[in-house]
């Protein structure tokens, strides 16, 4: 026998009510013109087909009558009603306002809220504007947070260095992770370290602003870190977002939040990644619990767990970079002068920024070229005015050798000589560091 | 919409399970390979109810597998446009809400929301009314009506309203 067996998983005579049959097949041929019965095959020698051929339907009338239940009628209703619709957005490639089956994939996609799920410009725009009064409302803005190197450190098991593998013993228990902070995730074959004051700094800043995760791994990564830094699904049930939703390669974007730019605050360790809202962003410095994090950026020193040391709880940069967003909160929500809608978060980002080195006179002296602008302008953002000439007003000369003309100046007029990391740190700290940090050698 | 009927399906065995118990054989087959899938013609199958037949087995060459053509009785779930239908939200955010009938996923965009209903953020976000009589979040059951579907090979999406008399929250689960 060569022949291949037919499977038909179709209605035939029902005991029950042919009624139901013929609507059923009525109802399919109007609604689902693209579910072929094809794609019921599932078992690779089992071919199906349909027995009854799907009845065309000309028009709806036609459905009427085949069946007892009401829901005819109200099918017809439902179908006659012709609304202009916008279609502001599709769910299952259905109109979320009117149901009606759209073509194409147009508008932005919002997977991580719910799969199938898109939205329009226009309709972004809107839900932006309805959300910014309630959320002003409520005294906060957005924050959208990264995940790797800026709230925790991960490292694939088999990249461990051997004087890390001490960890392996001290890892805390996955049954509650809202008490640990050091996750082995067999599954991903990972370990994961948190950033010393997380947990503290998420509840603060859940208090001034409505969270999001933006990251550059993919979904069920971003996922299971959400899951450790939150548990209870307090802060980000809904807002995570990985790269697998982004709408440009390699960028983030605020397009797929849905927060108006002028209320987003971002904290990241990389700049380039925000290419178009450098004003939103709060630059963070890189936590490298793992050596395999710190070869990653080129760093030839131990790292932070070979060290079996790790940032201070109290003082580190989540600390101090918490003190930030609570006077950025507190300025946008405590000046009175305008109407809270007309604010801009970034600009008192900006005017918070223009504060740490106010008053400071800086000099540059033999800067390596290629960075000098990108220092100058970290200088001058911080508030500091930069010369090019030295003269009485300069309270700071920056050099990285105490050789050169300038630093031998800075010595005799009694100004502080310091290395440029001093700026980078304020720029991270969001406050002046005390000069004795950063003082420079002379070079042999 | 429940829907008791009658499919047919052509079922191979493997020759091992010939004997005495080839008809408890094939009947745990058949709802081990149909119960909780999903077919675009009919909607979920909820459970296999009963064999109105199993006709006589056909041998392949070869391989001395058997196929034989069932004809079953089953409870088969299909949402309808125009349907009411009750459901669990499962997730409240500031463009509506997503629910749960069974298997089948609902969005309930704030447009089709009644407009004294106003969405609340928090870590339980919700909708309510101005007077906080009714409120829709996480686990409320709801009775919407259905104005979309569509019917993939695995998956049901709907679009559901609940802007229309008779229709909204049927129970609160912060009530009780
Ligand atoms: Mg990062
Ligand atoms: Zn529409």
């Amino acid at each position: 026998m060569k022949q291949m067996s037919v499977v038909a998983d179709s209605p035939v005579h029902s005991s029950s009510s042919d009624d139901f049959v013929a609507f059923l097949d009525n109802e399919l041929g109007a609604s689902s013109p693209d579910s072929s019965p094809d794609k019921e095959a599932e078992s690779q020698d089992e071919l199906e087909s349909v027995r009854i051929k799907r009845r065309k339907i000309e028009s709806i009338d036609e459905t009427e009558g085949s069946t007892s239940e009401g829901i005819i009628k109200q099918n017809l209703e439902a179908s006659v009603e012709v609304d202009v619709c916008t279609h502001p957005g599709s769910f299952g490639s259905m109109c979320i306002r009117c149901g009606q089956k759209l073509d194409g994939e147009s508008g932005v996609t919002f997977g991580y809220i719910h799969k199938g799920l898109r939205l329009h410009e226009e309709e972004i725009s809107r839900l932006r504007n309805t959300d910014m009064k309630s959320l002003l409302g409520h005294k906060k803005l957005y924050f959208v947070l990264d995940l790797d190197h800026t709230l925790l450190n991960s490292t694939l098991l088999a990249h461990l260095s051997s004087e890390e593998s001490y960890l392996l013993n001290q890892t805390d228990s996955l049954a509650d992770v809202s008490k640990g902070s050091l996750f082995k995730l067999e599954h991903m074959h990972m370990m994961t370290k948190l950033r010393p004051f997380v947990r503290s700094f998420l509840k603060e800043a859940s208090k001034m602003f409505e969270m999001y995760i933006y990251t550059m791994g993919d979904r069920p990564y971003a996922l299971e870190m959400a899951k450790l830094l939150d548990p209870q699904g307090e802060y980000f049930n809904a807002k995570v977002i990985s790269r697998d939703d982004g709408t440009q390669k390699h960028q983030k974007g605020l397009d797929v939040v849905l927060g108006q730019e002028s209320a987003v605050l971002i904290l990241d360790d990389t700049e380039h990644a925000w290419m178009k809202h450098k004003d939103n962003l709060i630059l963070m410095e890189r936590y490298h619990f793992f050596a395999s994090s710190c070869r990653q950026f080129g760093f030839n020193c131990k790292s932070l767990a070979e060290l079996r040391n790790d940032e201070d709880e109290t003082d580190g940069a989540l600390a101090k970079i918490l003190r930030v967003l609570k006077q950025v909160h507190c300025t946008f929500f405590n000046k009175h002068q305008d109407d809270l809608v007309d604010r801009d978060v970034r600009q008192v980002l900006s005017s918070v920024r223009s504060k740490v080195l106010g008053g400071c006179v800086i000099i540059f002296s033999r800067i390596f070229h290629g960075a000098l602008p990108s220092l100058r302008k970290m200088a001058e953002q911080l508030g500091a005015t930069c010369l090019t000439e030295v003269d009485p007003s300069v309270t700071h000369v920056v050099a990285t050798d105490a050789g050169t003309e300038k630093s031998w100046w800075a010595v005799k007029e009694n100004k502080f000589l310091v290395h440029p990391r001093w700026i980078e740190a304020a720029n991270y700290f969001w406050e002046k560091q005390p000069e004795e940090n950063f003082i420079i050698k002379k070079k042999q | 919409m429940f829907f008791h009927i009658v499919l047919e399906r052509n079922m191979q065995l493997h020759p091992r399970y010939f004997g005495r118990n080839l008809r408890d054989n094939l009947v745990s087959k058949l709802m081990k390979d149909v119960e909780g899938t999903c077919s675009g013609r009919h909607g979920f199958v909820v459970a296999v109810t009963g064999i109105e037949n199993i006709g006589k087995g056909l041998i392949r060459d070869g391989t001395g597998f058997v196929t034989f053509p069932v004809k079953y009785q089953c409870v088969v779930f299909r949402p309808f446009k125009g349907e009411i239908l009750e459901a669990v939200v499962t997730m409240v955010n500031k463009m509506g809400f997503f629910a749960e009938a069974g298997p089948v996923q609902i969005f309930v965009s704030n447009h089709l929301i009644p407009d004294d209903m106003e969405f609340q953020s928090g870590d339980m976000p919700n909708y309510t009314t101005s007077d906080g009589s009714v409120k829709i979040q996480k686990d409320s059951e709801v009775r919407l009506k259905i104005i979309g579907t569509r019917v993939d090979a695995t998956e049901i999406f709907c679009i559901g309203t609940i802007k229309d008399d008779f229709l909204g929250v049927i129970n609160d689960p912060a009530t009780v």
